[in-house]
């Protein structure tokens, strides 16, 4: 016999919902799927979960190698120059990389992975430009363990130096006298670059490897001017102290390198880190110095996430902005390919309780396609190579996940898969430059052509 | 089938009307049983529809066989046949997870049931029944497979048994306990785990120390509201049918030190663990006291593992087996029961013991033991800002504190003022809180944590 109680209740609870649902009070309640037999928490297979745009075919027109990387104009030719000679073990034929981003870039993610797969196809010239200590607990390098003690930090997205003089990496590391950095490497290097500033009225800098000293730099100068010391590590060197013998001393950062063919791929993230950050607190005149220094074969500006926030600032200055970023670029350095990296998706819970794209996104990257086009820079789509629309919300129900629980930062898996897209479609332009190189050679020397 | 969703209370419904009709005659009302109990299974996988049964029927003829032997050898091996098969399907599930046939839930709390039932044969300190129908609806009753509690098949058996009908005082509190909890689970510990906790254990580098140990309270309390959100459904639901489940918390987090703090804690599971694992341990009779010690170790760290092939899990256990040593030793020490005297004390005593199993909570959380470390070092980095943690967050983890320390006469008022109201009130009052929880909730509910064990 039904409990009478209890069973009016029930119907009365039922009745009133669906009172409520049609007055629309209520959501409406999915309540069916009751026979729907099928595993809820089953692991969602990878390759359903991430879901890669197609690959561009073979006949595409000249120029768009693929379609999530676009090169109308040829852009990233010397990059692919660049990669040719180490490729061919040119003696001395270092392939430069400099890779602007913000928090995943901060962290090394996507770089980390990107660098890893460079490296292992054209050799492995060095760790290239750590900073001087971690500004931010989150900041790493793989391959690469630094600490500092006694430093002023001041990053250009958050405590800015008053002067602008950020360095390349965007962080200026102020000290006194018993201040210190440490870093530990995975494998040997043959030198390290330090990257500092010369002005009146400086201190001096100790460098050691494996605990015994290999080199000071008397940080004081007439005038204030970048200065880039190099000390060769002795063989089998893993550990390298810097110590501030007398203050004060500026430094930006430490170059680690090897003697030999490779790719070098910097990580230059910040944290908070925008194109407006770089228009308006790094000093443009050391900015380019800085560059000019590097000679890079290939610069990318990946930012976006960051901004995806200000839907007016996007519409109104955004495309200024990273104009105004791309022209300082290829001023200081003019030989050097660029490329705009766009931002990946970012997700949001909307109130039904999906996870969806935000929605600033898509016209983001829309204006980043338009602006390197016009500007004749290569541009990467990755919000489109890494499944477009709703990515996120697919990353995060996949096992194991793929983003974090902001719907923002890749967690490693994520990370890589970002960086093995972005390596793949670099090395398939280049394949493909290689194949039309080689064939218009073929087709000189077929036709009698020196 | 989560118990959190409109689809499971459809399903509790329509279960719940042909329970009760069937339920004159006892066979019905156990074939019913039965039925809901494969049909919530094969909302999982198909697969359960042919594992259940036969783990189920095999434990059956476990138990008829040791009611019917008095022969020690005989007996050992029917007991060892129950234990293997049991836990063998822990183990599989847990330890092998990429076979074929993959199964969407654990079935850890389906076999720590079905070993309380020839254990305790075995140990002559129940009966084997003799109706293979009521065997089977006890073993899979579907309120505890996700999840627990986990339930003596000796007091659930003859449960099925009682002839009267739901009281209205049972009914109403059954409503009771399901709307609070998935006002704790949708509410509370989704809004927690999606808002700060989640990201915090994902990427804790990203955050400052006061925003990450902030996180970490905030999973603590998430899980038990999760937990407990979890365990006051299941119990509400077999309540519906007047079953009564064993309670599985106790306000945890006010425990004067470990062991009470386990006394408190998934009780079903601790006193499974005492039970059925510490006092089967060798030495305890032994002259030899350090195996008092040794054995709560190993018990915890047993009981760690159990929730999976992780050193997460396995540090964790070895935290609270530890704790637990120190304390017996430090009782025995003293010669005496370590219970603090006066308020300030008893304050002291829960503030160290829910900070020991908060320090406990940041491995049992994090994904691996880097991540537990980063937690750790961003905690005692020192570093101070509170930008990721939104006013809303603030207010949950305050209500979450607050309902949880508020005293059980509060509880125990409103449940009262519940039951004492018509039954039109209280559809009017759970219609509110669905209401509550649909415009408060912003996610769509997420899995219960202990799903996956």
């Amino acid at each position: 016999m039904l409990p009478p109680k209890t069973t009016l209740a029930i119907v009365t609870f039922a009745a009133l919902m669906v009172l409520l649902n049609f007055t629309k009070f209520a959501r409406p309640i999915a309540a069916n799927g009751v026979v729907d037999f099928q595993p809820r928490l089953g692991s969602i297979p990878e390759a359903a979960a991430v879901r890669p745009a197609p690959a561009g075919s073979l006949h595409q027109p000249r120029g768009i190698v693929k379609r999530n990387l676009i090169d109308e104009h040829g852009s990233l030719t010397s990059f692919y120059q660049a990669l040719w000679r180490t490729e061919s073990k040119v003696p001395g034929a270092v392939t430069r990389i400099l890779h602007y981003g913000d928090s995943p870039v901060t962290a090394d993610s996507i770089t980390a992975d990107a660098r890893s797969l460079f490296q292992e196809h054209f050799g492995d010239a060095g760790h290239g430009f750590i900073l001087i200590a971690k500004p931010w607990a989150w900041y790493g390098h793989r391959g690469v363990e630094v600490s500092g003690k006694g430093w002023r930090m001041e990053p250009a997205s958050q405590a800015r130096a008053h002067d602008g003089l950020h360095g390349l990496g965007g962080v200026s590391f102020q000290a006194n006298t018993g201040a210190s950095s440490h870093f530990i490497l995975d494998e040997p290097h043959t030198r390290i670059e330090i990257d500092y500033e010369r002005q009146p009225g400086r201190g001096r800098l100790a460098v050691r490897a494996e605990g015994r000293p290999i080199g000071e730099i008397e940080t004081d100068g007439p005038a204030k001017e970048p200065g880039f010391l190099a000390f060769a590590l002795p063989p089998g060197a893993q550990t390298v102290d810097l110590s501030v013998e007398q203050g004060p001393v500026r430094l930006f950062g430490v170059s680690f390198e090897r003697d030999a063919p490779g790719v070098i791929y910097n990580s230059l993230g910040l944290n908070g880190g925008q194109v407006q950050v770089v228009v308006r607190y790094f000093d443009k005149v050391q900015w380019a110095e800085q560059l000019q220094h590097q000679r890079p074969d290939l610069v990318v500006l990946n930012y976006g996430t960051n901004e995806s926030i200000f839907a007016d600032y996007i519409e109104r200055y955004y495309a200024g902005e990273l104009r105004e970023v791309i022209g300082r670029v290829k001023t200081a350095v003019p030989n050097a390919s660029i490329l705009v990296m766009s931002p990946m998706d970012r997700g949001q819970r909307a109130s039904s309780g999906r996870i969806t794209t935000v929605p600033t996104i898509p016209r983001l990257v829309e204006i980043q396609r338009q602006v390197a086009a016009e500007m004749g820079c290569a541009f990467f789509n990755t919000f489109e190579a890494m499944g477009g629309e709703g990515t996120m919300a697919r990353w995060y129900d996949n096992q194991p996940r793929l983003v974090s629980a902001d719907f923002t930062h890749p967690l490693p898996g994520g990370a890589r898969k970002v960086g093995v897209l972005l390596d793949q479609a670099l090395e398939t332009g280049y394949r493909h430059y290689k194949a039309g190189q080689q064939r218009q050679v073929a087709q000189d020397r077929g036709a009698g052509r020196p | 089938m989560l118990l959190s969703t409109p689809a499971y209370f459809v399903f509790l419904v329509g279960f719940f009307f042909a329970y009760w009709m069937a339920r004159r005659y006892r066979f019905g009302g156990l074939a019913i049983v039965l039925f809901a109990n494969y049909f919530f299974y094969a909302r999982w996988d198909l697969i359960y529809l042919a594992l259940i049964p036969l783990a189920s029927s095999c434990d059956y003829l476990v138990g008829l066989a040791l009611g019917r032997s008095n022969k020690p050898i005989v007996r050992r091996a029917l007991v060892t046949a129950s234990l293997a098969l049991n836990l063998g399907l822990i183990l599989s599930v847990k330890y092998l997870p990429h076979l074929p046939w993959l199964l969407p839930i654990g079935l850890s709390f389906y076999a720590f049931q079905a070993l309380t039932y020839t254990l305790d044969i075995y140990r002559r300190d129940a009966e084997p029944t003799s109706s293979y129908l009521t065997y089977l609806a006890s073993a899979s009753f579907f309120p505890t497979t996700l999840a627990g509690p986990i339930t003596r098949l000796a007091n659930l058996i003859p449960q099925w048994s009682k002839r009267e009908v739901l009281s209205p005082e049972e009914g109403s509190r059954a409503l009771f306990l399901i709307g609070l909890g998935l006002v704790k689970k949708l509410v509370i510990a989704d809004y927690l785990a999606e808002h700060l906790v989640n990201r915090v254990f994902d990427l804790p580098k990203l955050y400052s120390g006061a925003e990450v140990l902030t996180g970490v309270y905030g999973y603590a309390f998430q899980l038990y509201y999760d937990f407990s959100g979890y365990t006051d459904i299941a119990l509400g639901s077999a309540l519906l049918l007047g079953i009564k489940l064993p309670a599985n918390f106790n306000r945890p987090y006010t425990a004067q030190n470990i062991a009470d703090f386990w006394r408190r804690w998934h009780i079903s599971f601790s006193n499974w663990l005492r039970d059925y694992l510490y006092f089967s341990l060798p030495g305890l009779r032994s002259r030899t006291k350090i195996f008092a010690y040794l054995n709560l170790v190993i018990t915890m760290t047993l009981g760690g593992l159990w929730h999976g092939a992780n050193w997460t899990f396995l540090i964790w256990g070895v935290w609270h087996g530890t704790g637990l040593a120190v304390q017996r030793w430090w009782q025995v020490l003293r010669g005496k029961r370590a219970e603090p005297a006066g308020k300030t004390s008893h304050v002291f005593a829960s503030l160290v013991t829910f900070h020991f199993v908060l320090i406990g909570w940041i491995f049992f959380r994090a994904a691996n033991v880097g991540t537990a470390r980063d937690v750790l070092a961003q905690i005692f980095s020192g570093t101070i800002s509170f930008a990721n943690v939104t006013p809303a967050f603030a207010i949950v983890l305050a209500i979450a504190i607050l309902a949880h320390f508020a005293p059980t006469r509060w509880y125990d008022g409103v449940v009262r003022l519940f039951s004492s109201a018509p039954y039109y009130a209280q559809a009017a009052a759970i219609a509110a809180a669905t209401l509550a929880i649909q415009y408060a909730a912003s996610t769509s509910p997420a899995p219960f944590i202990y799903s996956r064990f």
